[in-house]
């Protein structure tokens, strides 16, 4: 138990007055914990970056905003097209794009459609927007929904009141209509009674018929005498010729009214004069007269019964006007009560929505999904391709230097005639070369599982290198930190997988604190996955990830220039480190030596 | 022809001093042997020498452009690392690599035409018997062939002058005789040589100029027989066997006429008043009491003693 302790005791010792390992050992978890802290202590929800486009922002659609960032979503607004909108989520400027309508009111029974545009290749945030996204308008449509249905509901219960209050208008309608209804069945009994037969004719009308013919020429005839005794006296000479004429024309218009009264048809004449005033035959004239006679009785008959009729019809007339004072006030009940069911159908016309399905849903929701529909591995690709680069970069970056520092053949180096700066680069080529031929069969292999986009991964390939620089750069840099081998493996390997674990591959970087995501933005590795995503997977070309590469080349120089210093350093560092050391050791040995004799 | 000249440097690291006013010529030939404790600074003064170190005090000219005048070396290091050979206390070439691979990465990185890299590989090969291994991975060799692979891989370019710290450092005694005669070789060929260390007796061979550097500073400096000068003839030494009574002799010399009496173990140094009557009356009074020496040594001091002298008189 106790060598346990002491070696125990010996080991910790060891680890801490090396301050490569102790800085690793006991700093690294800090630090890491202590940066997952800052940066996962967060109530806010997530950081997202959502693009609304409508054709217009209209207060729905601005309230709906309002609510997505009590979310604290950002949101931008795109007002020309939802292209461009997607066009920032290729770009990784904007995580998901929503396309609303100009009104999100539902007037007919069409459901309104609202669309999400999400990048399916980053899989880890697709479900965390969709849900969130979707669970804000599942609210909003529940709203709707509520909204339409309490308008339905109102124009309903509207029409109940409506046609309760008919009812009793009906009711008083129907009675009428009944007391109308008996009052006409009374009627129709009494005028049923009524005789109103024709009295048997009895008189010949023949008689009447020969009486004309037989009298009418013999009129003529005594008219055309008289006119040709008239023309003859007239054109006489003689004296009495006007007396004569006078008698003629008296003649004549007898005649001319017993003409009139054969032909005129006047049988309510004096009958007196008309059986005077011809030579008619007798037998004729009497029938005739007779025939009158029996016309007048039958008058008579008429008469009676009329006057039987008009007392009928005296007694129905008050039973009449009740009944038509019923059907009056039934008549205008039913007005009011039509004018109320127009009202009903209007009101209920305005309901535009009746559909079911859009009551029960008035929005619905749609995935579009940004790019072309690939495997999950295309999806990956990306952020697997510089994971590996990233690793073997960093490792052979800090193990070529390691490798280096701790040969023989170090100290040589100095003598040979090369600048500092030349030393850096070989490392820096040495690690290219290794990476090309990994990369090369990656992509090799991949090829073989990838779906299309294979011509994409030349470029991918050239940014793969230019991530790889950086990375190696970051490997060396730890390796002329660390002293010994397997420190700088593990700071490289701590390293790596901080750049990951910041990198949203892992964890949604979105769900860290807004401070801490600012600064990751800035990750080679997030700048590198963005790039090959959006060359691999969206086909974009130089002059849409320039900005990308240019921070990549940036960060190439700028950590050559850094190890460049290091290099500088270590030289100095290490030529007085080691004369140091080389002097310490004699002044102990000298000490060791005095105090043994 | 001065190559390199040291003019009252200093070396410091921090509050350290380890080196002060340090005055050296080398010249070209010249075979530099600097000797001293471990600890004494011979290192940093190579490093000096070499470039590899400025100086805190005073400065290191280099003179290998007879036409321009001396300049600072290790501010001009850049521009005459071609010059310059280098040879650390430990092999410095990659292990990993064979002989022949070592030989040409060092070579070509100094930018010789192929034909002379081969030329001067070849040589090399030969010279320091590697050319039955130069396929050898470097870290199979034996440690006598390490070393010289080391000082091959120093020698490769042909500099003008080598720096070698301890190269016969850990290697038994033929080998360290090995390495010696083909420095000595080297140095007929024109390589002015710079060679630190322990090992007294080879460097009183083959060194044509010594430093003598103790507790950062030179005691003595140039040419041997100019160190010996000031140790000739003030003194003789008697070697004792491990029977004699030490104090006897002792006790006998105090007699004579001595300044001092060094008590070397085994050994007496004696600084005598006058040596001739000191050494006649040692002799008769060794006859008369019937006792026996093993060794009396009355010639030109070694730089072992020389050494041990200047070292023991500066404590």
């Amino acid at each position: 138990m106790r060598s346990l302790w002491l070696l125990t005791k010996k080991n910790l010792k060891l680890l801490v007055r090396s301050r490569s390992s102790a800085l690793v050992v006991f700093f690294a978890p800090l630090f890491i914990i202590l940066l997952l802290g800052l940066s996962y202590n967060s109530t806010s929800k997530y950081g997202l970056n959502i693009g609304i486009y409508a054709p217009s922002f209209t207060s729905d659609v601005e309230s709906l905003i309002g609510s997505l960032q009590e979310q604290e979503f950002k949101i931008i607004k795109y007002e020309t097209s939802v292209d461009d909108c997607v066009k920032d989520i290729k770009a990784g400027l904007v995580h998901a794009c929503v396309s609303v309508p100009e009104s999100l009111s539902v007037d007919s029974n069409k459901q309104k459609e609202v669309s999400f545009y999400v990048d399916p290749s980053k899989i880890n945030l697709v479900g965390v927007i969709q849900d969130t996204l979707n669970e804000k308008f599942n609210l909003k449509s529940q709203e709707l929904s509520k909204e339409l249905s309490g308008s339905l509901l109102s124009a309903v219960s509207d029409t109940k009141s409506k046609l309760d209050e008919q009812g009793t208008q009906l009711s008083s309608a129907k009675e009428k209509s009944a007391a109308a209804s008996s009052a006409a069945q009374e009627i129709n009994q009494q005028l049923d009674a009524l005789d109103l037969t024709l009295p048997a004719s009895t008189y010949n009308p023949q008689l009447i018929a020969d009486f004309k013919t037989s009298a009418s020429p013999k009129i003529k005839s005594g008219l055309s005498e008289i006119k040709d005794a008239m023309n003859a006296v007239e054109a006489s000479e003689l004296e009495e010729k006007s007396a004569i004429l006078s008698s003629l024309d008296q003649v004549e218009e007898k005649l001319k009214s017993i003409d009139l009264l054969v032909n005129g048809a006047a049988v309510s004449g004096n009958t007196t004069n008309i059986t005077n005033s011809s030579n008619v035959s007798t037998t004729t004239s009497s029938n005739f007269l007779s025939a009158l006679t029996l016309l007048e009785e039958e008058l008579l008959n008429s008469k009676v019964k009329l006057t039987a009729a008009a007392t009928a019809v005296g007694s129905t007339s008050s039973s009449l006007s009740a009944t038509t004072q019923n059907l009056q006030e039934s008549v205008s009940a039913l007005d009011t009560a039509q004018q109320k069911v127009t009202e009903m159908k209007a009101s209920l016309d305005a309901q535009k929505v009746t559909d079911a399905n859009v009551l029960s849903a008035p929005l619905i929701t749609k995935i579009e999904r940004v790019g072309q529909e690939s495997s999950y591995l295309n999806y990956m690709f990306p952020a697997l391709l510089v994971l590996i680069v990233m690793f073997s970069s960093l490792l052979l970056g800090t193990t070529l230097v390691m490798m280096e520092k701790n040969s023989p053949a170090f100290f040589r180096n100095y003598f040979l005639p090369l600048r500092k700066g030349t030393f850096v680069i070989s490392t820096y080529f040495t690690t290219l070369v290794i990476i090309l031929v990994q990369v090369l069969v990656i992509l090799a292999v991949s090829a073989a599982f990838l779906k299309g986009n294979l011509l994409q991964l030349l470029p991918v390939a050239g940014v793969l290198l230019l991530s790889s620089s950086v990375f190696s750069f970051i490997g060396m840099g730890i390796g002329y930190s660390f002293k010994s081998e397997e420190t700088g493996t593990l700071a490289s390997i701590s390293t790596g997988s901080l750049l990951l674990f910041v990198s949203g591959v892992v964890l949604p970087i979105e769900t860290i604190s807004p401070f801490i995501r600012s600064v990751t933005s800035f990750n080679p590795f997030v700048i590198s996955e963005s790039v090959i995503r959006e060359v691999f997977l969206f086909n974009a070309g130089i002059a849409e990830v320039w900005p990308e590469l240019a921070t990549l080349a940036g960060y190439t120089l700028g950590l050559f220039a850094i190890i460049l210093v290091a290099e500088y350093l270590v030289h100095k560092h290490f030529i007085s480190g080691f004369m140091k050391h080389r002097h310490l050791k004699h002044r102990q040995q000298e000490k060791r030596d005095k105090n043994n004799v | 022809m001065k190559l390199i000249e040291l003019r009252d440097v200093g070396k410091k690291f921090g509050n350290n001093g380890i080196l002060s006013d340090v005055n050296i010529t080398i010249e070209e030939g010249d075979i530099l042997g600097i000797i001293g404790r471990s600890g004494s600074g011979k290192t940093t003064l190579l490093n000096l020498i070499a470039g590899f170190l400025e100086p805190t005090a005073g400065e290191v000219l280099h003179s290998f452009n007879v036409t321009d005048t001396p300049k600072s070396l290790h501010r001009n290091l850049h521009k005459i690392k071609d010059q310059i050979g280098y040879a650390p206390q430990h092999n410095s070439f990659y292990p990993k690599l064979t002989v022949m691979e070592n030989l040409l990465h060092f070579g070509q990185l100094y930018h010789l035409p192929k034909s002379t890299l081969q030329n001067n590989i070849k040589g090399l090969l030969q010279a320091t018997a590697l050319a039955a291994h130069q396929n050898k991975l470097a870290e199979h060799l034996s440690g006598g062939m390490q070393k010289r692979l080391d000082i091959a891989c120093s020698l490769v370019h042909k500099p003008r002058i080598l720096v070698l710290d301890e190269p016969t450092a850990d290697l038994d005694p033929m080998l360290q005789k090995d390495i010696m005669s083909f420095l000595a070789q080297a140095n007929k060929q024109g390589v002015t040589l710079v060679i630190a260390s322990h090992h007294l007796n080879l460097m009183e061979k083959v060194c044509n100029k010594i430093a003598i550097v103790h507790n950062g500073k030179v005691h003595s400096n140039g040419l041997m027989a100019d160190i010996q000068k000031p140790y000739l003839r003030d003194n003789f030494t008697i070697s004792l066997n491990p029977g004699n009574n030490k104090e006897r002799f002792i006790s006998m010399l105090k007699t004579l006429p001595v300044d001092k009496i060094i008590d070397r173990q085994q050994r007496l140094i004696i600084h005598p008043k006058n040596i001739t009557k000191t050494i006649t009356g040692l002799l008769t009074m060794i006859q008369d009491e019937k006792l026996y020496l093993h060794d009396l040594d009355i010639r030109l001091p070694s730089l072992d003693e020389i050494f041990e002298t200047i070292t023991q008189e500066k404590e």
